[in-house]
């Protein structure tokens, strides 16, 4: 061969990867999201769940998108693209995702069951930003539908705040006449929420139950690395203080309460993350830890001037919580300025 | 070996393993991710392709890049083989098959271990699976040379040049 015609060879496998790349950049990040929102339209089922993925990963810049993914996660007739929407929404924008929240409240008190199950399963996929539904959701939990039930523990459990009202819940699902919700109740504690020891006596008797996959279950959550998560919150400081901040973590700090009060100095820069959820959860962890989180009081003051109303009211709730005078005065002020008292 | 002297055969030869390798590379996990969910679909081709394409850069899946980390010691294979063989007609007849020898089983090992990497990932999910995905590549890196060692001490053996007049 020449050097020109080997030259030529480079040339074209040159021209295929910049290919290649271009096709790569125009397909993935924010430049991705006027066909993502396109692909909400598709009658396939797969392909909408699959865009609705996509533009939770790509986060606030998917704003574009919110109103299809808003239609999507309170009309799809299938289930589950509903509930992706509503994870697509707590990431990419809080105020939406409280449109969605308020939307499912009221399907809770439809007569149809089938729209009762939906909006549960929604409710859980906004997770910790539909925790102004817990008390709807809890009230559910007495529904005479088994299947209504199962949805509203699960829901529940993908919420996980404030913990105070959600472990007593769902340990009350623990009792509940129908297997499958009582199942669905020891998944939470297996996987998602630490079990409190009342909670752990009444996994303890499980491990006798008649249902060989409950007491099977029971072991796994008596099992669970949840149960000893209280005393790892040092690993949780760590994974903040480098900088992989998820709404895992920030979920479970904020069920820990007081327990969590070592962690605050961490917590306190997750307030200025990029990603409203993250912010926002920060906040939830600073008022579940109360007056051991006075350190965050000036952090929690600024954050009282967030861009999103969601994190504004959120910081002003954990200001209240830790009841400093500064933060009270500053919790009332934004109030009286916000209109809401 | 007659046909190698030609340099045109030699050239039509460097450039099929070239493009061949770079192809080659760049597929290998697509192909087999669709094959293997045709199967599964009992031969819905047409649904394998289109779920395919759907998580080609869809979160958790990412089959685009899972097929750019295999492409890449594939290209740099290729790019070896344009200037090892696309320059190899000026030299003996013996050494060109040697040559020849050493790419054609550095190309057998990679497109071995590649393909078992990818068929077993696919056949034998397991949470830690992805790991092959980065793994791979560095050691398909260090089984190329390897490969291409073992055929031009092959190649040493069966293609001995012929002894100069005495």
């Amino acid at each position: 061969m020449t050097p020109r015609q080997i030259g030529l060879h480079l040339v074209g496998l040159i021209l295929l990867i910049a290919l290649l790349v271009g096709w790569y950049w125009q397909s993935t990040g924010a430049r991705a999201v006027p066909a993502l929102t396109d692909s909400l339209k598709s009658d396939d089922a797969k392909v909408r769940i699959a865009a609705a993925q996509a533009l939770a990963e790509i986060g606030p810049s998917a704003k574009p998108a919110v109103s299809r993914l808003l239609n999507q996660a309170l009309y799809d007739p299938v289930e589950y693209a509903g509930i992706e929407a509503a994870r697509a929404l707590r990431t990419i924008d809080l105020v939406t995702a409280r449109q969605a929240m308020v939307a499912s409240l009221q399907a809770l008190r439809e007569d149809d069951v089938q729209t009762r199950r939906k909006a549960c399963a929604v409710l859980g996929g906004l997770g910790p930003v539909a925790k102004p539904a817990v008390s709807d959701l809890i009230d559910l939990l007495t529904d005479a539908d088994d299947a209504v039930r199962m949805h509203a523990v699960g829901a529940l459990g993908e919420i996980g705040i404030p913990a105070a009202l959600v472990i007593p819940a769902l340990a009350k699902a623990l009792r509940d006449p129908a297997q499958a919700v009582r199942h669905r109740a020891l998944s939470q504690f297996a996987f998602s929420i630490s079990p409190t020891e009342a909670v752990v006596q009444a996994l303890k008797q499980m491990l006798e139950d008649k249902d060989r996959s409950l007491a099977t279950l029971a072991q796994a959550a008596l099992n669970s690395p949840h149960r000893q998560a209280k005393d790892r919150t040092a690993v949780y400081v760590t994974t903040l203080q480098m900088g992989s901040v998820n709404d895992y973590t920030l979920r479970q700090l904020a069920q820990f309460g007081p327990e969590a009060a070592g962690t605050v100095p961490a917590v306190i820069p997750v307030l200025k993350h990029e990603q409203p959820l993250y912010r926002y959860l920060a906040a939830e962890v600073l008022g579940a830890v109360g007056p051991g989180a006075k350190d965050a009081v000036p952090a929690l003051i600024a954050a009282l001037q967030d861009e999103d109303p969601v994190v504004r009211e959120s910081a002003a709730d954990a200001l209240e919580a830790i009841g400093t005078p500064e933060a009270r005065q500053a919790a009332a002020t934004h109030r009286q300025t916000a209109g809401l008292k | 070996m007659t046909a190698l002297r030609d340099t045109r055969t030699l050239t039509r030869i460097t450039v099929t393993l070239y493009w061949g390798c770079i192809v080659f590379g760049l597929t290998l996990p697509g192909v087999v991710t669709v094959a293997h969910d045709a199967s599964r679909r009992h031969g819905a081709w047409t649904e394998a392709w289109q779920d395919f394409r759907l998580h080609l850069f869809a979160p958790g899946y990412n089959l685009f890049l899972v097929a750019a980390l295999n492409a890449v010691p594939f290209v740099l294979l290729a790019v070896f083989i344009l200037f090892h063989l696309g320059t190899a007609a000026k030299q003996e007849p013996a050494i060109v098959s040697r040559r020849l020898l050493g790419i054609a089983v550095a190309l057998a090992a990679a497109v071995g271990l590649s393909a078992w990497a990818h068929i077993g990932t696919t056949l034998y999910p397991d949470a830690q699976g992805a790991l092959v995905y980065l793994f791979l590549p560095i050691y398909l890196l260090g089984l190329i040379p390897l490969g291409y060692a073992l055929g031009r001490l092959a190649g040493n053996f069966a293609f001995r040049q012929p002894a100069p007049p005495a």
